[in-house]
C-alpha cells in the first residue's frame, strides 16, 4: 500500500519558484490498477518520479508499506515512456538484468525469463537485440523485464503514447490480462482518458499547474475492458467534463492521436 | 563482398605490375628502387631464417604491455574524470593539452629518466595511446543516457555494478574508437621510438636496412609493419565494431 500524504514538490527555475504538485493526499491499495490523466506537463510524471524515488518531495511525504521512501529500488519498478531498454543485450538478456542482480543462477534465471517472455508472447524473439522489434515488441519486453523481477508496484509513466491505435489496442488487452494473473499494483499516468477508464480501478484527475487532486472516478466495469466499449464512454464524458480549462487541450491530443490511425 | 576482394586483387596485381615495369624500365639503379621480386625474397629469408619473426615478437610484446597499462590507466583516468569534478577541471585540461603533443617527444625525457631500456620505449607507447583513451572513456561514460543509469538503479544497480552492467557497456560505442585510435598511435610511438635507438624490434630493422644499404629489407620491413598493423585493424576492432553494430542496430548500409 501507497500514502501520499500531503505531498507539494516545487523547482526552481530561472523565474523564481515553480510549484508543481500542491497538497496531493492519495492511498493506492494493494493490488489496485490506479490511472492518473491531466494535462500534459500538469506533474504526473512528477509524482510518478516521486514514488520511484527517482526525485524528492519538496514537502510531505510518501510512505510505501507504512515505511517513507528512501530512494530507488526494485520494489517500485518504472516503466518509462522511452523503457530504458539495453541495446547491448539480447531480449532474454535485458529480462534477465534484474534477476542477475539478484544474484540468481543462471538457470533460474533463465527460467524465469522464458516464463515472462511466454507470458508477454516474445518467447521466439529471446535472441532477438532491440533494435530489431517494433514499438510494441519492446514494450512488452519492457513489461516482461519489469514483472520479472517481481515489483510490488508497476509504475508506467505514459508507455503508450508512441504507439499506433492497434499495437495501443492490443497491449491494453494484454496489461489488463496480464494485471489479473499477477495482482500487482499498478500505478498508470496518461493523457490519454479513454486509455485511463479503459485500464483503470480508480481514473484520478490532476488540475494544471499547480496540479491538486481534482477528483477521482471509480470505475467498476467488466474486464477485459477494450478502449470502443460503450460502457465506458459515460465516466469519460465526465472526466472531460472534470477537466474544464485543460479540455482544450486534451481535445488537440486526442484529435492528434485519432490523425495518427 | 566477392566483388570487392576481387577488385582488390587486381588493383595490388596492377599495383605490382607497375613496380616492376618502372624497375624494368631502369631509371633508377636497383640499390635505390628494387624489384617487387627481391623484395619478396628479403621478407622469406628474414622470415625463414627469423630475424623478422624475432624483430617482430619484440615489438609485439612491446606495444602489448605499453597499450595494456593505457587502457587500463586511461579507463581509470577517464573514470575519475567523469566521477569528481575536481578531477576534470584539473586533469581533464592537462590530458586535452598532452594530446596534442607527439609522443615522441616524450623519448628524450624517458631515455633521461629510464636510461637506453625497454622501460623507455614502453614509456613512450603509453604517452602515444593513454590521453586518447582517456578522453574516450571521459566522453564515452559521459555521454551514457540518463536513462540507462535510471533504469538499472531501478532493477537495483549500483556503484560498481552499475558501472560494470550498464555504464561500460552503454559507452563501448564511444570507446571502442578511441581504443582503436589508441591502438594506432601506440604503434606510431613504438615504431618512432624503435626506429632512433637501439632497440631490437621492426623499427630497429628498419633502421639496420638503411645503415646496410639494403633497400629490399627496408621495404620488406616497411610492408610487415603495415601488415600488422592492418591485420589488427580488421581482424581485431573490426570484428569488435561489427559485433557492435549488429547488436544496437546502428549498421550503415548505403
Amino acid at each position: 500500500m501507497i500514502e501520499i500524504c500531503d505531498l507539494s514538490k516545487s523547482f526552481k527555475g530561472r523565474n523564481g519558484e515553480l510549484a508543481v504538485l500542491q497538497n496531493i493526499n492519495l492511498e493506492i491499495k494493494n493490488g489496485e490498477f490506479l490511472c492518473i490523466v491531466g494535462p500534459s506537463g500538469c506533474g504526473k510524471t512528477t509524482l510518478m518520479n516521486i514514488i520511484a524515488g527517482l526525485d524528492l518531495a519538496t514537502s510531505g511525504k510518501v510512505l510505501h508499506k507504512g515505511k517513507l521512501i528512501e530512494g530507488i529500488s526494485p520494489e517500485r519498478l518504472v516503466i518509462f515512456q522511452d523503457l530504458g531498454l539495453f541495446p547491448w543485450l539480447t531480449v532474454q538478456k535485458n529480462v534477465e538484468f534484474g534477476l542477475k542482480l539478484k544474484k540468481l543462477s543462471p538457470k533460474e534465471r533463465q527460467e524465469i525469463a522464458l516464463e515472462y517472455l511466454d507470458m508477454v508472447n516474445l518467447i521466439h524473439f529471446k535472441d532477438a537485440y532491440i533494435h530489431e522489434l517494433s514499438g510494441g515488441m519492446k514494450q512488452r519486453v519492457a513489461l516482461a523485464r519489469a514483472l520479472a523481477i517481481n515489483p510490488e508496484i508497476l509504475l508506467m509513466d505514459e508507455p503508450f503514447a508512441a504507439l499506433d491505435a492497434q499495437t495501443r489496442d492490443m497491449l491494453h488487452m494484454e496489461l489488463q490480462k496480464i494485471w489479473a494473473k499477477t495482482k500487482k499494483t499498478i500505478i498508470f499516468v496518461t493523457h490519454n482518458v479513454r486509455e485511463a477508464v479503459c485500464l483503470g480501478d480508480r481514473v484520478i484527475v490532476f488540475s494544471s499547474l499547480p496540479a491538486v487532486i481534482k477528483s477521482s472516478f471509480a470505475v467498476n466495469l467488466e474486464r477485459p475492458r477494450r478502449i470502443e466499449d460503450y460502457g465506458l464512454m459515460e465516466i469519460v464524458r465526465q472526466i472531460l467534463a472534470e477537466l474544464q480549462f485543460e479540455i482544450q487541450k486534451v481535445f488537440e491530443e486526442e484529435f492528434d492521436a485519432k490523425e495518427n490511425n | 563482398m566477392q566483388k570487392k576482394i576481387i577488385r582488390q586483387i587486381i588493383f595490388y596485381f596492377f599495383l605490382l605490375i607497375l613496380w616492376e615495369a618502372l624497375v624494368l624500365l631502369k631509371l633508377w639503379p636497383e640499390y635505390v628502387f628494387p624489384s617487387p621480386l627481391k623484395v619478396f625474397a628479403t621478407l622469406i629469408s628474414g622470415l625463414s631464417d627469423s630475424s623478422f619473426l624475432i624483430a617482430i615478437g619484440i615489438s609485439l610484446k612491446r606495444i602489448f604491455i605499453g597499450y595494456g597499462i593505457s587502457i587500463v590507466l586511461g579507463g581509470m583516468m577517464g573514470m575519475l574524470m567523469c566521477k569528481y569534478k575536481l578531477v576534470n577541471d584539473t586533469l581533464g585540461g592537462l590530458v586535452l593539452g598532452l594530446q596534442t603533443l607527439p609522443s615522441i617527444c616524450w623519448l628524450p625525457l624517458a631515455l633521461l629518466w629510464f636510461g637506453l631500456n625497454e622501460k623507455a620505449i614502453i614509456f613512450v607507447v603509453i604517452m602515444g595511446a593513454l590521453f586518447s583513451i582517456t578522453i574516450a572513456f571521459d566522453s564515452g561514460i559521459r555521454n551514457v543516457p540518463r536513462l540507462y543509469i535510471k533504469a538499472g538503479k531501478n532493477m537495483g544497480a549500483r556503484n560498481m555494478t552499475l558501472f560494470w552492467e550498464v555504464m561500460l557497456p552503454a559507452a563501448l560505442p564511444v570507446i571502442i574508437p578511441g581504443l582503436k585510435q589508441g591502438w594506432a598511435f601506440a604503434w606510431r610511438s613504438l615504431m618512432a621510438g624503435e626506429l632512433l635507438f637501439v632497440s631490437m624490434g621492426l623499427g630497429y630493422l628498419l633502421m639496420m636496412g638503411r645503415e646496410l644499404n639494403d633497400m629490399s629489407q627496408v621495404i620488406a620491413v616497411m610492408l610487415s609493419i603495415a601488415l600488422i598493423s592492418i591485420l589488427v585493424d580488421k581482424l581485431v576492432f573490426g570484428q569488435i565494431e561489427r559485433n557492435m553494430r549488429r547488436k544496437w542496430g546502428t549498421e550503415i548500409s548505403i
